[in-house]
């Protein structure tokens, strides 16, 4: 399908509100994660909030990581 | 017979449950351990994808929200163990007034910060990248310098293009403030004709940011971090002194 019009995708096709309830701020082990609620109700890590250079290092914090 | 086998099951659940979490590890990052270091001085901001403003932007956007990174820079200036700021910048833009934010963040934090530009810095990115002590520029990376726009509802009275003149004026004036660009030079770059395709503005590339003055200098990780041990033996290490 080509759209010809100066709106943006998004606009068009409206993406689903359920996904972005889905995603939020926690905080674990001290840490800011931003999190994806999955069907069973544990987390997916999807980013790491942190300045701290070696908080990337830490293995329970890659992106990916299952937090129950 | 009977009483060995739950215990099997167990060592094998067990066994399963480890290697889940590696097969997880592997999937992730193609790698099973990831490697450690000691404590850093140095702390580490990065602004990737969309500056994201008062609008949540679509899940596949990739974006770098304000009210984020706002707390982490108060929380950088308030500890006494970080003692320097590297901001890593690769961003195509976003809200103007996020960006001016953050801008205004940086340039006021008393520590010694340093900024890279790597892919890009385009627009909004502009004024982050020149908000720190120093700013450095990957020799592939470029910068968009245009004028601001506005999307969604606008009213077509003569206010509204006051509004956006005077918001494109205190973008304009922080990057000429925070970097040795002329005014003039900036304003003849952001409303060129002919560079960007049916746009207005100008793609400025690694070297030619650095000769326009916008950037301070070309270079990357070692560069930047050679720079921030610089100025914070300059300033005599803040961090230190509390301890004492």
């Amino acid at each position: 399908m080509i759209l010809y019009t100066p709106l943006s995708e998004t606009d068009i096709f409206p993406t689903d509100e359920q996904t972005l309830v889905k995603r939020q701020c926690m905080t674990h082990q001290g840490k800011m994660c931003f999190v994806e609620q999955k069907g069973d109700g544990s987390y997916e890590m999807l980013q790491l909030l942190s300045t701290d250079p070696n908080d990337f290092l830490n293995g329970d914090f890659q992106p990916g990581t299952i937090i129950k | 017979m009977t009483n060995d086998t739950p215990n099997k099951n167990d060592d094998k659940q067990d066994t399963q449950q480890g290697g889940s979490s590696l097969v997880q590890k592997i999937q992730q990052l193609g790698q099973a351990n990831v490697a450690q270091a000691p404590d850093s001085n140095i702390h580490v901001l990065s602004i990737i994808g969309q500056v994201e403003g008062h609008v949540q932007l679509p899940p596949q956007n990739k974006t770098t929200k304000y009210e984020h990174l706002l707390p982490q820079l108060i929380a950088i200036e308030q500890n006494p163990k970080i003692e320097g700021l590297i901001i890593l910048l690769n961003t195509v833009g976003g809200d103007v007034e996020a960006g001016l934010a953050l801008s205004e963040m940086i340039a006021s934090i008393s520590k010694p910060t340093v900024s890279i530009v790597l892919g890009g810095g385009h627009s909004i990115g502009v004024p982050i990248a020149v908000a720190s002590d120093y700013s450095y520029i990957a020799p592939t990376a470029t910068m968009t310098i245009h004028p601001i726009r506005l999307t969604g509802l606008v009213i077509g009275v003569p206010q509204t293009f006051e509004y956006l003149d005077k918001m494109q004026d205190r973008v304009i004036d922080f990057v000429v403030s925070h970097s040795h660009i002329k005014e003039d030079k900036f304003k003849e770059l952001m409303f060129a004709k002919g560079n960007l395709t049916r746009d207005i503005g100008t793609n400025v590339v690694g070297k030619d940011a650095v000769e326009y003055g916008l950037i301070d200098g070309i270079g990357g990780v070692k560069e930047a971090m050679q720079k921030v041990n610089e100025l914070i033996s300059q300033t005599g290490g803040q961090g230190e002194g509390v301890i004492q």
